[in-house]
C-alpha cells in the first residue's frame, strides 16, 4: 500500500492498488486467527485473502468502497457498534470477529430488510440460481421474513440503453452499477433518483447509457436487476459450461469466461486477470461472441467453377489448392507467392502459415499487417512495456489511435492510472480522443507530423530546465508524482492515429522519445486481435519465429524447416501493389479482406483483380474472394483451441467451447494438410505439438510450452527471462489459496500431464537474441518529414476506426449491428463546416488525390481546425477510397454540391 | 376322485371372489400419489403455468427434460409474467417417473397423471413436445393414439397432487396452497391427517373405471 495517509472516512478513501516496495505490514486479528496484511488495506478484502468471507453486496474490489448495503457488519474490539469491513483499513493489533451473534442478528436484519421489496421472481429472473443475494441469503439469511406487505412495484424491465435492461423491483441499491460507470469507465449516465423505497437508478432524460462498457454493470449487479438483453432467457445456470479463454475483439487479450449452451455460445463475461483487465470488458468484446453464430457463416469448402465459387469436399479443395501453389511456385518461383493476413488467428495458425510460406514454399512475401500497422522490425525490436507498466509509470504519452475506440480495455486502464494512481497523461494526436478530458498536456499536431510536438515533449521530459506554458501543468504533475513515485519508466503508447498518413512520422517521434533518456517503454497500440502473435511468429516480411530476423534466424531454423527464405520480400503494399502489376501470382487470404481493410481499396481491387490466383481462409465470404481458386472455411474464436499473444506480448491460452456446424477447419491444420500434399510432413497433429514446436524453434518463445501455456493463469509475457518471477508467481499461486491476486480461478485439468513444480521457473529460461535497437535505425531510414498542408483550402483526412464499424464482429452479431454505423461521415468542426458555407449532414464532393467521393458532412466540436476525419472501418465509398498508400499524408479538398444559398433581405 | 384329485385347489379358486381385473378393458386405481406420464397445466384462465425456468430440467437425475424460455409477448402472453416455457420437451425414452420435476416446480405446472400405458413405434413419438404435454382447454390431458386411456382417468392429475403439499402442519390444515386450475377451479383443501374429519377432496376412494 502506498503511503498517501488514509481517511478513515469511506467517502474520503481513495482505493489505490499496493506498490511494490513501499508496504508497511500489520497484525490483525480475524476471528482468532493472527494474519498479517499491508497497512490501511481493507478488512474485508484481508479477511478474504486468508479465507474468511464476508459477505457483501455493494464493494467490489475493483472499484472504492461505499458502505451501502451493510451487509458486511463485523464486530471490531474497541469499535463502538458493529463495523462495516469493506470500508474499514486495517490497522496494528485490530481484532476482528465476523461470526458472533450480534453479527448474525446484523445480518439476518439487513438481510430481511433488503428482502422486503425485492421480488421473488427468481425461477424467471435470468440471475436465478446464480445471484450473489440468493446465495448470501442462503448462507447468512434468517431464512423467514416477518413483511407481509405488499412489495413496491415498478414497470418491468426497462433499457437504459441498447443492450442493458434494468428491472427496478429487484434493485438493492448497492450502486455497483452507477459507480462503476462514474469511477470506472468515465461514463456518468446512471445515477440514482427518487427517495427511500422508491429509489431507483435512472438514466438521464433523452440520454441511454450508452458507454462502451454498459456490459459490465450486468456482470457486477449482485441481484437480477441488469440484465443483458443478449443473455435474456438464453439459458439458465445450470445449463452452462464454460471455459476460460482470451477475447479476440482486439488485441489487449481480456480473461473471460465462455459459456455454452447446447452448443451455442450464450456469454461471455470477464475474468479478474490482474496484469491485463480486471474483470472488465467493453461491450464489443462481450457481446461479440454472437459472430459465431452467425447465420452466413462459411461451412464446407469452396472452389471456382463455372464462373462462380461452388461447394467442394475437403480433399477436393485441397488437392485444388496444391496443384494451385506447385503450378505458380514451379513457373514463376516462390517469389511469385504472397501471403497476407494472419493476425486474426492463434499462435499456432501464424506459426504453421510462416513454416508453410517460409519453410516449405520459400516466399518471403508475407505479412499480416494490411497497411494499417507499424513496421514489424520497430514493434518487434522496441523495448516492451506490459499494461501494468503504465500503474507504476512515471508518466504516460498517447502517441497512436483513440483507445476508447480501438482498445476500450486498455482505456480503462490508462483512465485508472491516470485518474485514480495519479500518473500523468500526455496526448499527442491531431483530433480528441477519449482520454484527452484526463490529460495533463494535450499536444495538438497537423496530422502526420507530430515530430515538433515530440521532441518539445521529449526535451521537457529529459529535464530542460525552461518549462513551455503548455507542458507545465504536467511537469508539475511529474514533480507531485515523483514524490510517491520516483523511478518508473514513461510508457508510451504507440500506434497508428490514421491510417490516412504513413508510419513514418509516428516512428519518427516515437524514435525522438527512445532517445531522449527517459527509459521510455513502448505499448503497442495495434488493434488487430492476434498481430502481435503474428509478427512474433514471422507473419511478417524478413522475421522468423521468435522475433529473429532472417540473418539471425536462418541457422537455427533450417534444422527444422525445409527451407528458409534468402532474401527480405515485401510488406503488404508492395504485394499488393505486384500483384496488381502481375509479378505476384497467387494471394493467400489468412482470414482478411484487403478491399475492406486495407487503406488504400484501390490498390486492393486492382491487386484482387490482376492477379491469377486467390486462396482464401475465411469464416465468411466477402469481396476479397469473389475471384478466389479456393476457399476453405476455417474454426473461430470458441471453436478452436490454442494461444494467443497480446499487445504486451503476452502468451495467453484460448479455450474451446463448442463444435463448429459443418466441417470447418483450423487454419493451422489446413497449412500441415497443403504443406503434406507439397511434399513436406510437418509433422503437428496437435495444437499442442505446435505449442512444443514453437517453443522450440522459435528463440523468443524460449520455455513457453504447451505446460506453461496450459497453466501459467495470466498468461506469460515474452521473452519469458524477463519476467520470470511474475510467471513463477502465477504458477506458485496454483498451489496457494492464500492471498491470490484475482478470483474465482481454477486451474485448468490438463490430460494427465505432470504439472509445473510449485513455483519453479519452467526450465531452459534463456534470453533471446534481440533485434538491435531498431527504432533508430528504422527512423533512420525514413523518409522525410511531411510537408505542410498544400493549399489554405485543403483538408487533412484523419482515417481513424471507432469501435462498432462495418468489422465481422459488429456487423455479424445482432446486438452490436443495432450500434454500429456503417456509412462513412465526413466530420468536420464548426468553424470549416461554415468556411464551406453547407448545412449540417449535407452531402458534399470529398477530392482526394485518389478519387472524388460524395459524402455527408457532419459538424463534430472535438475535430481540430484543417482536419477532416471519416472513420476507416465503413462500408464504401468512405475513406478507403481517398487514401493513396504512396503518399505520406492525405490531403482533401471539399466542394459543395447546392448552389450557395443567397439570402434575400 | 382319483384324476381330478389334482384340481383341488384350482376348483376351491373357482368359488372364491376374483382378484384379477378386466385389464386393459378396466383398470386398478391406482395409488394417489402415483407417477405416471406428466401434463403441463394452466390456469383457469386459460394461461400456461410454465415460466420456462428450467428448475425441472435442472433437477432431473435422467436428464430427460429439455426447456428454453422466452419473453412473453406482450399483446398475447403464453403464460403471467415476464417469461413462458418457449420449448417443452419430455423424452420417455430416459424418464424414470421419480417426480423430482413435480418438487421442483414453482407454479404447479408440470404434475403427473396415472397413466402409464403408452408405447412407442419409434422415438420420435417418445419424446413428447409442449404442445403433447400442456392440457387441452378442458384443462385434461391430450390423449395421443398409442396411450390407453380409460373413463376420467386423468381427473387425478393436478397441482394438489404435489408431494410437497403442506398439509402436514397443523396451521395450514384445510387451507388451500395451491392455485386454480383449467377445467377444474380450485381444488379443495387436501384431507387432514386426523383420520376423524372426511375428506374434502374428490380422493376419497377411486372406483374401477371401465373402458368408454
Amino acid at each position: 500500500m502506498s503511503s498517501v495517509p488514509i481517511s478513515q472516512w469511506p467517502s474520503e478513501y481513495k482505493y489505490s492498488a499496493p506498490v511494490a516496495g513501499d508496504t508497511e505490514m500489520v497484525n490483525v486479528t480475524i476471528d482468532g486467527v493472527e494474519v498479517q496484511a499491508p497497512r490501511g488495506e481493507l478488512l474485508i478484502k484481508v479477511a478474504q485473502d486468508y479465507g474468511t468471507y464476508i459477505p457483501r453486496f455493494c464493494y467490489h474490489e475493483r472499484m472504492k468502497p461505499v458502505g451501502m448495503c451493510r451487509m458486511c457488519l463485523v464486530e471490531v474490539e474497541g469499535m463502538r457498534g458493529l463495523q462495516i469491513s469493506c470500508a474499514t483499513p486495517v490497522v496494528e493489533g485490530m481484532v476482528v470477529t465476523t461470526q458472533s451473534p450480534d453479527v448474525k442478528e446484523a445480518q439476518d436484519g439487513v438481510l430481511e430488510f433488503l428482502l422486503i421489496n425485492h421480488p421473488l421472481d427468481c425461477p424467471v429472473c435470468d440471475r436465478g440460481g446464480e445471484c450473489p443475494l440468493q446465495d448470501q441469503t442462503l448462507a447468512f439469511g434468517p431464512g423467514e421474513s416477518r413483511f407481509v406487505e405488499e412489495k413496491r412495484h415498478f414497470e418491468k424491465p426497462i433499457p437504459i440503453s441498447d443492450l442493458v435492461l434494468l428491472d427496478r423491483e429487484r434493485c438493492i441499491q448497492c450502486g455497483r452499477c452507477t459507480r462503476f460507470a462514474a469511477e470506472v469507465a468515465g461514463d456518468p449516465l446512471i445515477d440514482f433518483g427518487g427517495r427511500g423505497s422508491s429509489t431507483e437508478v435512472i438514466t438521464y432524460p433523452g440520454a441511454p447509457f450508452s458507454s462502451y462498457f454498459s456490459g459490465n454493470v450486468v456482470q457486477i449487479c449482485p441481484v437480477g436487476a441488469l440484465t443483458a438483453r443478449s443473455y435474456r432467457f438464453k439459458a439458465r445456470p445450470w445449463d452452462l459450461s464454460a471455459v476460460e479463454t482470451s477475447c479476440q475483439s482486439c488485441s489487449v487479450g481480456c480473461r473471460g469466461v465462455l459459456d455454452s449452451a447446447s452448443n451455442r455460445l450464450v456469454r461471455f463475461l470477464g475474468v479478474d486477470s490482474e496484469p491485463v483487465n480486471h474483470g472488465w470488458l467493453c461491450d464489443k468484446g462481450r457481446y461479440g461472441y454472437e459472430w459465431v453464430h452467425a447465420k452466413d457463416r462459411l461451412n464446407i469448402p469452396l472452389v471456382a467453377r463455372g464462373g462462380g465459387l461452388v461447394p467442394e469436399s475437403w480433399p477436393q479443395a485441397l488437392e485444388l489448392a496444391t496443384s494451385v501453389i506447385r503450378d505458380v511456385f514451379d513457373k514463376h518461383g516462390a517469389k511469385a507467392i504472397g501471403v497476407l493476413g494472419g493476425a486474426q488467428g492463434t499462435n499456432e495458425d501464424a506459426y504453421a502459415w510462416a513454416r508453410l510460406a517460409k519453410g516449405v514454399i520459400g516466399t518471403d512475401n508475407v505479412d499480416a499487417q494490411l497497411g494499417d500497422g507499424l513496421p514489424a522490425e520497430v514493434v518487434i525490436g522496441m523495448e516492451r512495456a506490459t499494461i501494468a507498466d503504465l500503474d507504476s509509470a512515471r508518466a504516460i504519452v498517447l502517441l497512436g489511435p483513440d483507445l476508447k475506440e480501438e482498445l476500450p480495455v486498455l482505456y480503462l486502464r490508462v483512465r485508472r492510472a491516470a485518474v485514480d494512481l495519479g500518473v500523468p497523461l500526455v496526448d499527442i494526436g491531431a483530433s480528441n480522443t477519449g482520454l484527452t478530458p484526463y490529460a495533463q498536456a494535450v499536444l495538438r499536431h497537423l496530422p502526420g507530423d507530430p515530430e515538433a510536438v515530440t521532441e518539445k515533449l521529449a526535451a521537457a521530459l529529459a529535464g530542460q530546465p525552461t518549462r513551455p506554458d503548455e507542458l507545465r501543468p504536467l511537469l508539475e504533475a511529474i514533480d507531485k508524482r515523483a514524490l510517491i513515485q520516483k523511478e518508473g519508466p514513461v510508457v508510451v503508447v504507440l500506434g497508428r492515429s490514421s491510417v490516412a498518413e504513413a508510419a513514418d512520422a509516428t516512428v519518427r517521434a516515437a524514435a525522438i522519445l527512445a532517445q531522449a533518456g527517459i527509459s521510455a517503454k513502448f505499448l503497442s497500440a495495434l488493434p488487430t486481435a492476434n498481430v502481435h502473435g503474428a509478427l512474433d511468429l514471422g507473419l511478417a516480411p524478413g522475421f522468423l519465429p521468435g522475433r529473429v530476423t532472417l540473418a539471425a534466424g536462418r541457422d537455427e531454423l533450417a534444422k527444422t524447416w525445409a527451407r528458409v527464405p534468402e532474401e527480405q520480400g515485401l510488406g503488404a503494399a508492395k504485394i499488393l501493389a505486384n500483384a496488381a502489376g502481375g509479378e505476384i501470382k497467387l494471394l493467400v487470404l489468412l482470414n482478411c479482406d484487403p478491399i475492406a481493410d486495407f487503406p488504400d481499396g484501390q490498390l486492393a481491387k486492382d491487386a484482387l483483380k490482376n492477379v491469377e490466383h486467390v486462396i482464401s481462409l475465411n469464416s465468411f465470404t466477402n469481396e476479397s474472394m469473389r475471384h478466389a481458386d479456393v476457399v476453405f472455411p476455417i474454426t473461430v474464436w470458441g471453436e478452436q483451441r490454442g494461444s494467443i499473444s497480446n499487445i504486451e506480448g503476452r502468451v495467453a491460452r484460448l479455450g474451446r467451447k463448442i463444435t463448429p456446424d459443418g466441417s470447418t477447419m483450423e487454419p493451422w491444420r489446413i497449412a500441415t494438410e497443403l504443406a503434406a500434399r507439397l511434399g513436406h510432413e510437418m509433422d503437428l497433429e496437435s495444437f499442442t505439438e505446435v505449442q512444443d514446436e514453437i517453443a522450440q524453434v522459435a528463440p523468443a518463445f524460449v520455455g513457453v510450452d504447451s505446460k506453461l501455456i496450459s497453466w501459467a493463469r495470466d498468461g506469460a509475457v515474452l521473452p519469458v527471462a524477463d519476467h520470470a518471477a511474475e510467471i513463477t508467481l502465477a504458477l506458485s499461486s496454483l498451489d496457494q489459496n492464500k492471498r491470490s491476486a484475482g478470483v474465482s480461478w481454477e486451474p485448468i485439468p490438463t490430460s494427465g500431464e505432470d504439472t509445473p513444480g510449485n513455483g519453479a521457473v519452467p526450465p531452459a529460461v534463456i534470453s533471446p537474441p534481440r533485434p538491435a535497437q531498431a527504432l533508430y535505425s528504422w527512423a533512420k531510414q525514413a523518409p522525410e518529414r511531411t510537408a505542410a498542408l498544400a493549399d489554405s483550402y485543403s483538408l487533412r483526412l484523419v482515417a481513424s476506426r471507432t469501435l462498432y464499424g462495418n468489422d465481422l464482429i459488429t456487423t455479424q452479431s445482432p446486438s452490436l449491428a443495432r450500434l454500429a454505423t456503417v456509412t462513412a461521415q465526413l466530420r468536420v468542426n464548426e468553424r470549416e463546416r461554415d468556411r464551406l458555407g453547407v448545412a449540417d449532414g449535407e452531402v458534399v464532393r470529398v477530392i482526394s488525390s485518389r478519387s472524388s467521393i460524395e459524402l455527408p458532412l457532419v459538424v463534430d466540436p472535438s475535430v481540430p481546425e484543417r482536419v477532416a476525419l471519416v472513420a476507416i472501418n465503413r462500408d464504401a465509398p468512405g475513406a478507403s477510397d481517398l487514401v493513396d498508400i504512396n503518399e505520406s499524408v492525405t490531403d482533401l479538398r471539399i466542394e459543395t454540391l447546392s448552389k450557395p444559398v443567397i439570402k434575400e433581405s | 376322485m382319483g384324476k381330478f384329485s389334482g384340481f383341488r385347489i384350482t376348483i376351491a379358486q373357482v368359488f372364491k371372489p376374483k382378484v384379477t381385473g378386466d385389464y386393459p378393458n378396466s383398470k386398478r386405481p391406482k395409488p394417489e400419489r402415483f407417477h405416471g406420464r406428466h401434463v403441463l397445466n394452466r390456469y383457469e384462465d386459460g394461461m400456461e403455468k410454465c415460466i420456462g425456468c428450467e428448475l425441472c430440467a435442472g433437477v432431473c437425475p435422467a436428464n430427460c427434460i429439455y426447456v428454453r424460455g422466452a419473453d412473453n409477448p406482450p399483446d398475447s402472453p403464453v403464460s403471467p409474467g415476464e417469461r413462458y416455457g418457449f420449448v417443452y420437451e419430455i423424452n420417455y425414452l430416459r424418464c424414470i417417473h421419480c417426480d423430482l420435476c413435480v418438487e421442483a416446480c414453482p407454479t404447479e405446472a408440470i404434475t403427473e397423471t396415472k397413466l402409464f400405458e403408452f408405447s412407442f413405434t419409434n422415438r420420435q413419438d417418445a419424446i413428447y413436445t409442449k404442445s403433447e404435454l400442456v392440457v387441452d382447454d378442458q384443462g385434461r390431458a391430450q390423449r395421443q393414439p398409442w396411450e390407453l386411456w380409460l373413463g376420467d382417468e386423468d381427473d387425478q392429475t393436478s397441482g394438489w397432487m404435489r408431494a410437497t403439499a403442506s398439509a402436514g402442519q397443523a396451521e395450514f390444515e384445510g387451507k388451500v396452497g395451491w392455485s386454480g386450475e383449467l377445467g377444474v377451479g380450485v381444488r379443495a383443501a387436501e384431507p387432514s391427517q386426523d383420520k376423524t374429519r372426511t375428506a374434502i377432496a374428490p380422493t376419497s376412494e377411486p372406483e374401477e373405471v371401465a373402458l368408454g
